[in-house]
């Protein structure tokens, strides 16, 4: 029954995240389209990137103390890559280069919406193997 | 080519053939002789060559200090020498003659005649260690020069991969090639070496040789016969090269000729090994003209705008993708919305509020003289988009017979490619703001010492910002007062202000916080702020280190972030200035590291510019920042700019380079803008295919007008069309390039590229783009035509390698971290971001000019200043020790007396104290030189000489090139230590000086030139004022224009 709550917590919290990425896209599609300027995209994507990355550190370190430590590893590359930006300050976008980056920005967070709905898929097959299991006994 | 003043007096100095021909005593003078002691003594030959190389130098006079350790040995072979020659003259009696004989080589033969010549006989015997060893390690930097060893006619081997069509040499060739084999074997082997390698010897001198005497050849005409490499090393065989080469040359000159419709072309092909003499450095192109403007553009299409406003990288927009591929430079333009229209050219304002301006209903194309009218001139076809709009009821006009509307004259919007409409009130979000200039001045210390505060800054609102952490503003709107109402107050304020802080042993700055304050004093109105900085920021917000100091960072990886702002405060800052629409000037006056790349952020994004005086004196510099100052405040400046480029339908703008900030995908968001700015964006196809014929432009600048000249509160919309062909044919595209515009575009792109990546490789990717483009254009002709190894370029382009050149050792790209201090760099940098084309390629080939004629002749006309106006190649050659020189690079005057200018000239311009102290600092040279005229005689003079010049000048010029982050440092030790304020004296010949001057200034009003005085043989100034900007001449390890060529040109031959 534990482990139904631990893949419950852990599916929201990738929606969570998710929904963060999803977000940043939209500004810099509103961005590239014009329907926004590029002060307000930049501000508020750089208002949620660090809890994006806050989110994500504790979601493997979550993984890491419930024992799951292949998701966890799974977690891994994306932690170090966030962790990177962070230490080379590049994690914010830059206003006055939003648009020469912009490219860039916008393909570096198609990825790792990608990488996110792969752990939502296995963290729904585990999900949903544990729920089994909890029948079967 | 001015370069030849066949008057120099030098000239006769210079070794003649004659000594040394006369006996065979062979090398073993010449050993023991040499004091050198690295080489052993066979290492001789490659040093007699050398030996003659120096006086020729000499002559010049002007040229950068030869090579130390040649030097002495110079005398000593030399002399003997001459015994030596005499055998060979009779074999080859026309090598001497040379100069005149042999059209194309002369150069080579006559450079390196004398020595040479000699070696031919001697080189039996002794050559077979220089060869080797000697030569390698004593000329590596020649070799740089030299892209072909001289030698290498010699060996067959390496001729035949340069020239093709190279004919067997007559037997003569053969027999001494036979000959001189052994000896060389180091030589081929050069020219790989070729390269880039620095040199130690900074001088490339031995491609400068004088030129000779009379050179006229029949081939340097055309093609130029190019036989770049200099003569430097490659002492031997010159003459017998020089006569083979002819035959040789010639057949390919002939085909040459049948191809100038074509193309242009350079006979590089020199003898194969022997690049060096084929190359008549004076016949390659040099834009001696300054910019010239496409005509093709407005030809074409006589309704475009004047290319002042807008230049295309090529007027051939290619039709398909893959074509424009193949078009390695860059497909883009540069607009200068407002440039300065000359007086009668001024823009049509046409004013349509009433009826509305006509605009596209889909793309919002403003209505040209490029859309059509149908359908009895009831509606119109956008040029842009293709779409049909309905023509409005107000506008509407019939058409006669020809489909043209029937009041075209009263319409000049239809007429001309550049017109203003009055813009209704709709079209801005607010009300034109008065101009509101705010003046932050640094107060610290060494601002009150440079006499920086002292200077009259006579113009309109002020406030001092001392320093907090916590800013606030006390009652905004008492801060600025309005000029006119309170002009007393203001100017009690600005006579107080060197008072008020005259007692301030303050050091810090409070940068930071003084633009923040500013920032909320400005945000209601916007406007323009001058920043007056001396010192680096150092207290509050957007505080900064000294990391310019830290010598660990260049060279590596992170050396670029040395050019980058530190932090995100002034990105940020810079944002929301624009945000608010306040443009950022900043001037910055500083004898210390300021971190401009940091500060200049801020003018960067806010459309400002910089201004960098560095060791600000006012009683120097005062005049510049004055005038540069009263510029900058009257000028034209339009605020809160936004300008947008439209392109016709499959061309897209991709980037855009320049001092702005992109609002959105395709709006320049210009807080501040004037005539002096210039925009530069990249276009790419956006469709495979483009099926129109025409392609067309439209830059909009929308502004409200405000300022001193027009009439305040009316909003304008400046509109510059042009259009340009569709083409198909990748030779058409080279036909209709236009170097300038290229090249702004790619100083841009250099730029930028050095804010991410080492300067080596900013300067790699730009020579990259060079040799891609010439390569393209050769495969282009090459299936066709029997090339051999000439260079072939088209006509649009043949200042592209000069120019190639010229950007490569520009102060923002030039060298490693000691060739420039970091913080001219980056102002160097900012601003070159921003200059229009013209005054680019002025700054990047600036203009030598001799004036001495002028100032002596009798009866001057004013008028005559078009006749004195021929500017010289920028090699040191074209200096004359007789004559009064005036370097001009838009920026800066530099004025060269000439060693033996007559003292009087001197007096006249300068008054006679300075004159006197003139003539005093060059007194250590100048008097070794009389006490060798006493003793010695003319040849031995010239060693003699030489020997001064290298250890007097080259020990200062070398130690200063690899110091001198040290030396530059300290605040005004040597950098323009008799710098003197060219005043007016009461003779004729003065006053025709300062008429020159003003004229030239007058031809480029944007910045002040200040005038720099150089005596010849005043090192270093000379060397840091004009040596190093004689961009022709090899540098310090950077490449001449001949070995650049050359380089290219193996480069472009590589993988065809």
């Amino acid at each position: 029954m534990g482990d139904l709550f631990i893949w419950l917590i852990s599916f929201f919290i990738l929606i969570a995240l998710l929904v963060l990425i999803v977000y940043q896209l939209m500004c810099l599609a509103d961005l590239e389209f014009d329907y926004i300027n590029p002060y307000d995209s930049s501000s508020r994507i750089n208002k949620v990137v660090l809890p994006e990355f806050i989110l994500q550190g504790f979601l493997c370190v979550f993984y890491l103390l419930t024992g799951h430590w292949v998701m966890a590893l799974l977690c891994g590359p994306y932690l170090y890559y966030n962790v990177r930006l962070y230490t080379q300050k590049k994690h914010l976008v830059d206003v006055t280069e939003i648009f020469n980056m912009l490219p860039r920005e916008k393909k570096q967070r198609l990825f790792k919406l990608g990488y996110l709905v792969l752990l939502l898929f296995f963290s729904l097959f585990w999900m949903i193997w544990s729920t089994l299991e909890d029948m079967d006994d | 080519m001015g370069t030849e003043n066949p008057g120099r007096p030098n000239f006769p100095m210079r070794p003649p053939p004659g000594p040394f021909a006369s006996a065979p005593p062979t090398m073993t003078p010449f050993s023991s002789s040499r004091p050198t002691p690295p080489s052993a003594p066979p290492t001789m030959t490659p040093f007699s060559s050398a030996g003659p190389r120096p006086p020729a130098r000499f002559s010049d006079q002007s040229v950068p200090p030869p090579p130390v350790t040649s030097v002495p040995p110079a005398g000593g072979p030399y002399q003997q020498f001459p015994t030596s020659l005499f055998p060979s003259t009779a074999q080859a009696p026309p090598i001497h003659a040379p100069p005149q004989g042999q059209p194309s080589f002369q150069p080579r033969a006559s450079q390196v005649s004398a020595s040479s010549v000699s070696f031919l006989p001697q080189s039996q015997v002794p050559p077979v260690p220089m060869g080797s060893s000697p030569q390698s390690v004593n000329f590596s930097p020649s070799g740089v020069n030299v892209p072909q060893p001289p030698t290498g006619s010699l060996f067959s081997g390496p001729r035949p991969n340069i020239q093709p069509t190279f004919s067997p040499p007559d037997s003569s060739y053969s027999a001494t090639k036979s000959t001189f084999q052994p000896p060389f074997p180091g030589y081929p082997s050069k020219k790989s070496a070729v390269s880039q390698a620095p040199s130690p010897f900074p001088a490339k001198q031995g491609s400068f040789m004088p030129p000779p005497p009379a050179p006229s050849s029949p081939f340097s005409s055309q093609q130029g016969s190019y036989a770049p490499p200099p003569p430097v090393a490659a002492s031997l065989g010159y003459q017998s090269r020089g006569q083979m080469q002819h035959p040789s040359s010639a057949p390919p000159i002939g085909g040459i000729q049948s191809l100038t419709e074509d193309f242009s072309s350079l006979s590089l092909a020199s003898l194969p090994g022997s690049i060096d003499p084929g190359c008549d450095r004076r016949t390659l192109p040099r834009p001696l003209d300054g910019d010239v403007e496409p005509s093709s553009f407005t030809e074409m299409y006589p309704m475009n705008c004047n290319p002042r406003y807008l230049r295309l990288t090529t007027s051939g927009i290619p039709s398909s993708q893959s074509l424009a591929s193949r078009w390695h430079l860059t497909l883009g333009a540069v607009v200068c919305p407002l440039a300065e229209d000359p007086e009668g050219e001024e823009v049509p304002v046409i004013n349509y509020i009433s009826t509305g301006i006509i605009r596209c209903r889909r793309c919002r194309t403003y209505v040209n003289p490029y859309v059509t009218f149908t359908d009895a001139g009831r509606k119109w076809r956008c040029n842009i988009c293709a779409l049909l709009n309905d023509v409005p009821g107000d506008y509407f006009a019939n058409l006669d017979a020809t489909g043209r509307r029937i009041d075209l004259d009263q319409r000049p919007e239809l007429l001309k490619g550049s017109v203003e409409f009055v813009a209704p009130t709709d079209y801005m979000n607010r009300p034109p703001m008065p101009p509101l200039y705010f003046f932050l001045i640094d107060v610290s210390i060494s601002a009150v010492r440079s006499g920086m505060i002292g200077s009259s800054l006579a113009q309109p609102q002020m406030m001092v910002v001392s320093d907090l952490d916590d800013i606030f503003v006390p009652l905004p709107d008492d801060l600025l007062v309005n000029l006119s109402e309170s002009r007393n107050v203001v100017e009690t304020f600005l006579d107080s202000l060197p008072s008020m802080f005259q007692d301030n042993v303050n050091v810090e700055s409070a940068f930071g916080p003084a633009v923040k304050a500013a920032f909320m004093v400005m945000s209601q109105l916007g406007g323009k702020l001058l920043i007056f900085q001396n010192t680096l920021p150092s207290l509050g917000v957007g505080r900064l280190k000294l990391r310019g100091d830290d010598l660990r960072a260049y060279g590596t990886d992170k050396e670029h972030l040395l050019r980058l702002p530190e932090g995100s405060f002034y990105k940020q800052m810079a944002a929301d200035l624009t945000k608010y629409q306040i443009g950022v000037n900043v001037y910055a006056f500083s004898d210390k590291y300021t971190d401009i790349a940091s500060l200049g952020t801020l003018a960067k994004y806010t459309g400002g510019q910089v201004y960098y005086y560095p060791n600000f004196q006012s009683s120097i510099h005062g005049e510049k920042l004055r005038h540069e100052l009263a510029r900058d405040l009257t000028r034209e400046t339009a605020w809160e700019a936004v300008m947008r480029i439209r392109c016709g339908k499959g061309i897209r703008c991709t980037s855009y380079h320049g001092n702005f900030m992109l609002r959105s995908t395709d709006l320049l968001a210009l807080p501040t803008v004037d005539c002096d700015k210039a925009y530069a964006v990249q276009l790419s196809l956006e469709e495979t295919l483009l099926t129109t014929q025409t392609v067309y432009f439209q830059a909009v600048l929308l502004y409200p007008l405000s300022g001193y000249t027009a009439s305040c509160g009316e909003r304008r919309i400046r509109v510059h069309t042009a259009a340009a062909p569709v083409v198909t044919d990748l030779g058409e595209m080279y036909r209709q390039a236009d170097t300038g515009a290229i090249f702004s575009l790619f100083c841009r792109l250099a730029i930028e590229k050095t804010l991410t990546n080492k300067l080596e490789d900013a300067r790699n990717s730009l020579q990259l783009r060079i040799v891609k483009a010439l390569r393209e254009y050769r495969n282009l002709y090459a299936v066709q035509h029997r090339l051999g190894s000439r260079m072939i370029y088209p006509d649009s382009l043949k200042f592209l390698c000069s120019y190639g050149l010229a950007l490569s050792k520009s102060l923002p790209l030039k060298g490693g971290y000691a060739d420039a201090q970091l913080d001219e760099r980056c102002a160097a940098g900012f601003t070159m971001m921003a200059l229009p084309v013209k005054r680019l390629l002025k700054l990047l080939y600036p203009s030598l000019i001799r004036i001495d004629e002028y100032l002596l002749k009798p009866s001057a006309q004013t008028d005559d200043f078009k006749n004195i106006m021929k500017r010289l190649p920028l090699v040191a050659e074209s200096l004359d020790s007789r004559g009064l020189y005036i370097y001009d690079d838009g920026f800066r005057f530099v004025i060269w007396f000439g060693r033996m200018l007559s003292p009087d000239v001197a007096k006249n311009l300068l008054g006679a104290d300075f004159a006197a102290e003139l003539s005093k600092v060059q007194s250590l040279v100048n008097e070794a030189i009389l006490v060798a005229t006493r003793l010695l005689n003319r040849i031995l003079l010239n060693m003699l000489f030489l020997f001064c010049w290298f250890l007097c000048i080259s020990e200062r010029l070398r130690s200063m090139l690899r110091h001198d982050e040290v030396v530059l440092n300290s605040p005004g030790s040597f950098m323009f230590p008799t710098q003197v304020i060219l005043t007016e004296h009461d003779n004729e010949m003065s006053r025709r000086l300062m008429r020159i001057l003003k004229k030239l200034r007058e031809s480029d009003p944007s910045y002040y030139q200040l005038p720099y005085l150089v005596r010849q043989g005043e090192q270093p100034k000379e060397g840091l004022l004009l040596l190093v900007n004689l961009l022709e001449d090899q540098m310090g390890g950077t490449s001449g224009y001949v070995d650049w060529i050359m380089q290219i040109h193996r480069q472009v031959q590589q993988n065809t």
